[in-house]
């Protein structure tokens, strides 16, 4: 219930008279403009969006804003908008995490020095270069004695730029757990042309270190450098299953993300070159729940290394995501 | 924050307007206050407040903070909207337009649907050309603009308005197409009336079935043509295709020469080779295919094998079921006692139930006189196993030629070629809609013809309701699709406004005559 004085009557159209008033000069300088370049306008129509409420960035590039305009339907403007958005949440809340941890560290360093302690350490605080060095030099032996193990470069065309360059982070992914594992795999970049996609990706990653990488990079295909027989080509379309890991076959993984709905790429790949073929065997140990068979290129090389040092099918398979599936198969009678 | 907007959307707002004091007090005692307008309006929305709360609410906001920001503005427009407050509207774009360079879709939007239901109608005509120098208009911005027109009966500005859109790839929805018939109904205009034809045919074209309320406006429609007696009647045509009121016979389903050969050749390249012939097949394999079927030609039925034999009657699925065991009562028994391969063979349960024998009972089904049937079946139909009988395929084999793909080739790609390989007059049975296929084609008009052989060459199958057989459902002999020939109009409708499957047609027709 309201029960307000009449005598200090509403005026419901006050906020009109709010508005318009020395409003006059703004509206000048906006018909001074009123002819907007089309991507001035671009820009302006992003920022009308943003104070509608709509998942949109507080700042976007010139290039962006040119993707953004090239974008072919309304729908992909608006998923495009909404993928920067939240990118640059992400951004902003990993600085806010930096500076707190900048923050804290700055606290305990003043601490520390009033403590004014000395530590004595027989290790130079040298770990992480240490550490490096006996990675690169497992990388090194692998070059030598390693099994190797190819990434087909050779689907550029059936990719957007943004399913490129989401292929190249997990291959990024995938070289550093192999160089950080126990007995790393000799890593072929196989069908690699310089100036590729794939290239142009692959330096945004490592900068300098791309020409250091302890791997193998050729435009040749593996059937030239590995003997057919020897090849066994991974792709979640394979009818046979793969039963146990072979340390004499050289394993192929597609270097592919696809977002759209192309099933059978790389399985017509290998159907093309006569390779034999093989998919995890995911129905017989997992409780499928959702999501597709296809698994991201670092999980396969998470699961790969496991098999290779241990040939434990689950232990290798605990890498499949867990919202994948809701359990192994007869877990509970082994 | 947008999880937040919904945790709050609950909130119940006053009845009556409030002083800026009172809300001050409402919005310090809100969980997240910095959110509170926001919240607080969106329900106004909700509950169709009345308007004078929503303008209490923005005058504390404007006294408090001396301006109000858009996304509040917009919503206060979406209420005005809703309540049909021309005025309110209007004075909502002078502040926007005063406060802002230019305006975003979503009130665009809003102005558009809002003034074009009132007698500002015309201004919703000049947003719409302002929304033009930034983007593509929506098609519910045209819907609205068409319908205000062709309200104030300026149909040829309605028209434009179409002819503009359909320029733009944007679909019209039934809603506006509706209109143009329920506004023109009586009008004499020769050039209004060409362009309702062009309706129709554009629903032809398109493969677009009226509903029920649409069916009526175009009945009535056509009624009222002054100086023309138009007689509409609902009707079902008969299985012949033979229309019981006017006698007349509806068009076939059968394409031209050149739309056929169109359609194969479009097959082969977008469906069976693609991007990769790999994919699919191999080109060995379709190669070997392609001579299999010219050494053959042409077929009458073309079976997807596969597919056939995977059918489950609810009684062959149980297991437990005496019937089955004992050939006198099974529910096979007809055809049971017709080859004497099966009696001496159906004693062992386990054949009911393989899948060859569900082949077997299917093509002896479609088996007739001088009927020429292709199998198509992957390789491991080949192999024995307690699906796949081997006398039972050769049984079969003496009935109908089989190709066997590889088991990792699709054989629907297969079906489609060997069909339309052996010509006009050829049908192929499967219950796959075929909807993966349709849309590798890369055209809508190749979509649209392949739809139309689709109908009339699929023989679609099911169980009977007792599972005691299976039903074969001929192809259409006629097409389902809006016809003319002149002194005449067929128009498949509807009957509910519930979503049809897109391989179901309507059985219900509109006959309309000139008498």
């Amino acid at each position: 219930g309201t029960s307000h004085n009449p005598s200090e009557k509403l005026d419901l159209d006050e906020w009109k008279k709010v508005m318009k008033s020395g409003l006059q000069e703004v509206n000048e300088t906006v018909s001074e403009h009123k002819e907007l370049s089309t991507l001035a306008a671009a820009r302006e129509t992003v920022q009308m969006w943003r104070l509608a409420g709509r998942s949109v960035p507080e700042n976007i590039s010139e290039e962006q804003l040119k993707t953004f305009m090239e974008c072919p339907s309304k729908s992909s403007k608006k998923k495009y908008l909404k993928y920067l958005h939240l990118k640059e949440l992400y951004k902003k809340n990993d600085k806010r995490k930096m500076d707190e941890k900048r923050e804290r560290r700055l606290e305990t360093q003043e601490k520390a020095s009033k403590t004014d302690e000395i530590k004595r350490n027989s290790f130079a605080c040298l770990w992480a270069n240490a550490i490096d060095k006996t990675h690169n030099w497992r990388a090194a032996q692998s070059m030598v004695f390693g099994q190797p193990l190819v990434f087909d470069m050779s689907f550029e065309n059936d990719m957007s730029p943004r399913e490129v360059a989401n292929t190249v982070r997990q291959i990024v992914l995938s070289e550093g757990c192999n160089r950080k594992s126990v007995d790393p795999f000799h890593i072929h970049f196989c069908n690699f042309k310089d100036n590729s996609q794939y290239h142009r990706e692959f330096i945004k990653h490592y900068r300098e270190a791309w020409d250091k990488l302890l791997i193998t990079v050729t435009d040749q295909c593996y059937t030239n450098v590995f003997p057919k027989d020897k090849i066994i080509y991974l792709t979640a379309d394979s009818p046979k299953v793969m039963k146990t890991f072979d340390h004499d076959k050289i394993y192929i993984i597609g270097s592919m993300v696809d977002r759209s709905i192309k099933t059978g790429v790389s399985l017509a790949q290998a159907k093309r070159l006569g390779l034999e073929t093989a998919s995890l065997p995911l129905e017989k140990y997992l409780l499928w729940n959702v999501g597709a068979k296809n698994l991201t290129l670092d999980q396969m090389m998470h699961i790969l290394l496991t098999l290779k040092d241990t040939g434990d099918w689950r232990k290798a398979l605990e890498f499949v995501p867990k919202r994948k599936y809701c359990g192994f198969v007869g877990r509970s009678v082994y | 924050q947008v999880l937040s907007r919904h945790k709050f959307a609950k909130v119940q707002p006053p009845e009556k307007p409030l002083q800026a004091e009172e809300w001050n007090r409402l919005r310090e005692n809100f969980k997240s206050p910095e959110i509170f307008e926001d919240v607080m309006l969106n329900s106004m929305v909700r509950c169709n407040s009345p308007i004078d709360v929503a303008k209490s609410l923005l005058t504390s906001v404007a006294k408090s903070d001396g301006d109000i920001g858009y996304n509040l503005l917009i919503k206060y427009l979406a209420l005005c909207v809703q309540q049909r407050k021309t005025a309110e509207i209007c004075d909502v774009y002078d502040i926007m337009k005063m406060r802002f360079k230019i305006l975003e879709s979503g009130a665009y939007n809003l102005l558009i649907r809002g003034l074009s239901n009132s007698d500002q109608w015309r201004m919703a005509l000049t947003l719409l050309e302002e929304v033009k120098k930034v983007t593509t208009p929506s098609r519910t911005n045209y819907e609205s603009c068409i319908k205000a027109a062709s309200r104030h009966r300026e149909m040829n500005l309605a028209c434009e308005l179409y002819h503009e859109m359909l320029a733009k790839d944007l679909v019209p929805t039934l809603d506006v197409l509706q209109a143009f018939f329920d506004f023109s109904r009586g009008m004499k205009d020769a050039e209004l009336k060409k362009e309702l034809f062009g309706i129709l045919l554009y629903l032809r074209e398109n493969q677009i079935y009226p509903h029920r309320t649409f069916m009526r406006s175009i009945k009535l429609w056509f009624e009222s043509i002054p100086g023309e007696n138009w007689r509409g009647h609902l009707t079902n045509i008969k299985d012949s295709g033979q229309c019981p009121v006017c006698n007349h016979q509806l068009e076939d389903s059968d394409l031209t020469e050149e739309e056929y050969n169109n359609l194969r050749e479009r097959i082969i390249t977008d469906v069976i080779h693609g991007s990769d012939t790999f994919r699919k097949t191999s080109p060995q394999e379709f190669e070997a295919f392609q001579t299999f079927v010219e050494d053959r030609l042409p077929f009458d039925i073309v079976i997807d094998g596969l597919n056939v034999s995977h059918i489950r009657p609810r009684k062959m699925q149980c297991e437990n079921n005496c019937e089955c065991k004992s050939p006198q009562n099974s529910h096979f028994q007809g055809f049971v006692l017709k080859s004497s391969l099966l009696l001496e063979i159906v004693n062992i349960y386990s054949h009911l139930k393989s899948d060859s024998f569900k082949l077997f009972y299917a093509v002896n089904c479609l088996a007739k006189e001088n009927v020429r049937l292709l199998v198509l079946g992957r390789k491991h139909m080949l192999i024995n196993s307690s699906n796949w009988k081997q006398e039972i395929m050769k049984e079969i084999q003496n009935k109908a030629d089989f190709f066997f793909a590889e088991n990792i080739s699709e054989d629907d790609a297969f079906l489609l070629y060997a069909t339309l390989r052996s010509g006009k007059h050829c049908k192929f049975v499967t219950r796959d809609f075929l909807r993966d296929h349709k849309a590798c084609l890369s055209d809508s008009l190749t979509r649209h013809l392949f739809r139309k052989w689709q109908r009339g060459h699929q023989i679609v199958f099911s169980p009977s309701a007792e599972g005691k057989h299976i039903n074969f459902l001929p192809a259409f002999n006629y097409d389902c699709v809006v016809q003319t020939t002149g002194n005449t109009w067929h128009i498949p409708y509807k009957d509910t406004f519930e979503e049809r499957y897109s391989y179901q047609v309507p059985r219900k027709w509109l006959c309309l005559q000139l008498k």
